[in-house]
């Protein structure tokens, strides 16, 4: 009798656990930007499908660089930097205009004027230089070397990458 | 030396000329009406003229004497304070306004006191930063003890990130990307150039008004009070160039090139209300938009970096 009930227990345990599970499998995202959907997830794979920026779309498997989406028009593969993971497209992006909006007017002069804890503008207004902080933080400086050493220990190996240029315009 | 040398006198001859340009083109203008308007713009133009073409042309020379010029930073502070060359910068005077404005953002937020956490973060910050176009700098890192999410660049190679913008990493790839964007603002002196415009610009105005300020050198003028200026955006132009570059440092140094825009997810998903990330969104571009922006950049370029490393065994956790 004990041994049974702990066996109900158990499955009764599971059911959430299994529930998670699914539900993450279908993790919620959004379009970054125009792209097209393939059978693969290759470059040059077969088209399935496409989205358009800020569309909603259902993240199913990831595999290296790249995420498995359910789109409007049709399912397949996409590079995962065209995805935005999680919460809703709209009320994000409502945020990020408004982030743009709030006087950023490309002048490098504009001064924050919010922020009610931590490093507000007001806090770092009032702040006073600080030789003994100064001095600690320059006593970390390592030499070229030690940080060649620190990569070495880690496996790192610099490799060969041009500079990301800025793309004017956008969808492809 | 002989660079530190010959700056103090060259300094006022390059004021006068930079007069004279603004003083030709207003001779040009026949109506009195527009000669205030005339002179702002004419000034402005003339300073961003040559902020561009000393910016473009010294880059080369000017770190083939940092080393040098580094190693001294220490102990010129008093000297050039009184002298400082906002037209041409040496590299030892972009250290000394650098030092200035992190003293003073430290004021705000001294380091975190783990020794083992700031050396940990010095060096994935140095070898990424030697993937840059100055691995030569003295760069230094700092976690600061403050919960909100943001970092920080200052000139010369100072370098801070937060406590909490720290805690939401999960690996050093992750950390790489955040410090991979605050060595190419140093790299690309952002923050330098909005200094130089507006100080060049004070300058030139006080002599033009007949109230030449004897101080108008100092450093601690050009950065206004305490570590305001910390709290400035720069344009949204150079925070996107940060992001592309940093990214490519990263990339460069051997780790998974989805570091920087890991965190650009995460960060993206903070309530836009909440006061920790108040200053962050203030003074960037939305998360999503530098996400889009990367995206359209990256193209398929990452396609064959498949062998990056994100080390999130090695990751150095807070105590």
């Amino acid at each position: 009798m004990k041994h049974y009930l702990k066996q109900v227990l158990i499955a009764c345990s599971l059911i959430p656990i299994l529930y998670v599970g699914m539900s993450s499998a279908a993790e919620k995202a959004s379009a970054l930007k125009n792209d097209s959907l393939r059978t693969e997830p290759y470059a040059d794979a077969k088209i399935s499908g496409s989205f358009v920026r800020g569309e909603r779309l259902e993240i199913i498997k990831k595999q290296g660089a790249w995420l498995q989406v359910k789109a409007k028009k049709g399912s397949g593969w996409v590079r995962l930097l065209s995805v935005k993971r999680g919460v809703t497209a709209s009320s994000n992006q409502a945020a990020g205009v408004l982030a743009v909006a709030s006087g950023r007017a490309g002048t490098g002069q504009v001064v924050s004027t919010t922020g009610v804890r931590g490093l507000s503008e007001q806090e770092l207004k009032a702040a006073k230089f600080n030789e003994e902080e100064v001095k600690t933080l320059e006593s970390y400086t390592l030499s070229a070397e030690k940080g060649r050493a620190f990569a070495k220990a880690g496996n790192l190996n610099s490799v060969a990458f041009k500079n990301l240029k800025e793309v004017k315009g956008g969808a492809q | 030396m002989s660079a530190n040398q010959t700056s103090p006198s060259k300094s006022p001859t390059q004021q006068f000329r930079l007069i004279s340009i603004v003083v030709a083109g207003m001779l040009g203008f026949t109506s009195s009406q527009s000669v205030a308007f005339d002179f702002k713009g004419a000034l402005k133009d003339a300073v961003e003229k040559e902020i561009s073409q000393q910016s473009e042309g010294s880059t080369a020379p000017t770190n083939a004497v940092s080393t040098t010029e580094s190693a001294k930073s220490n102990n010129s502070t008093a000297s050039s304070e009184a002298t400082f060359n906002w037209k041409n910068p040496s590299t030892a005077e972009e250290i000394t306004l650098g030092r200035e404005i992190a003293g003073n953002l430290l004021g705000a937020a001294p380091l975190v006191k783990d020794a083992a956490l700031q050396k940990y973060v010095n060096s994935v910050g140095r070898w990424v930063a030697s993937q840059s176009e100055r691995p030569e700098l003295p760069w230094r890192f700092g976690v600061i003890e403050s919960e909100d999410l943001n970092a920080f660049a200052a000139p010369g190679g100072y370098i801070m990130l937060t406590k909490g913008l720290y805690r939401k990493l999960q690996n050093e790839a992750q950390l790489a990307g955040v410090l991979g964007h605050e060595i190419a603002h140093v790299v690309k002196k952002h923050q330098l150039k909005v200094l130089q415009k507006q100080q060049l610009l004070n300058i030139g105005a006080g002599l033009l008004s007949d109230k030449y300020a004897k101080d108008n050198a100092m450093i601690s003028k050009a950065i206004g009070s305490g570590a305001e200026i910390s709290a400035r955006s720069l344009d949204k132009s150079a925070e996107y160039e940060a992001d592309r570059l940093g990214l490519s440092y990263a990339t460069r140094a051997g780790y998974e090139p989805y570091g920087l825009t890991d965190v650009l997810q995460t960060l993206g998903q903070s309530n836009t209300s909440d006061a920790s990330v108040a200053l962050l969104f203030k003074t960037h571009p939305h998360p999503d938009e530098r996400l889009s922006a990367l995206s359209e950049s990256v193209g398929g370029q990452l396609d064959k970096m498949t062998n990056g490393k994100t080390l999130e065994k090695r990751f150095y956790l807070l105590k």
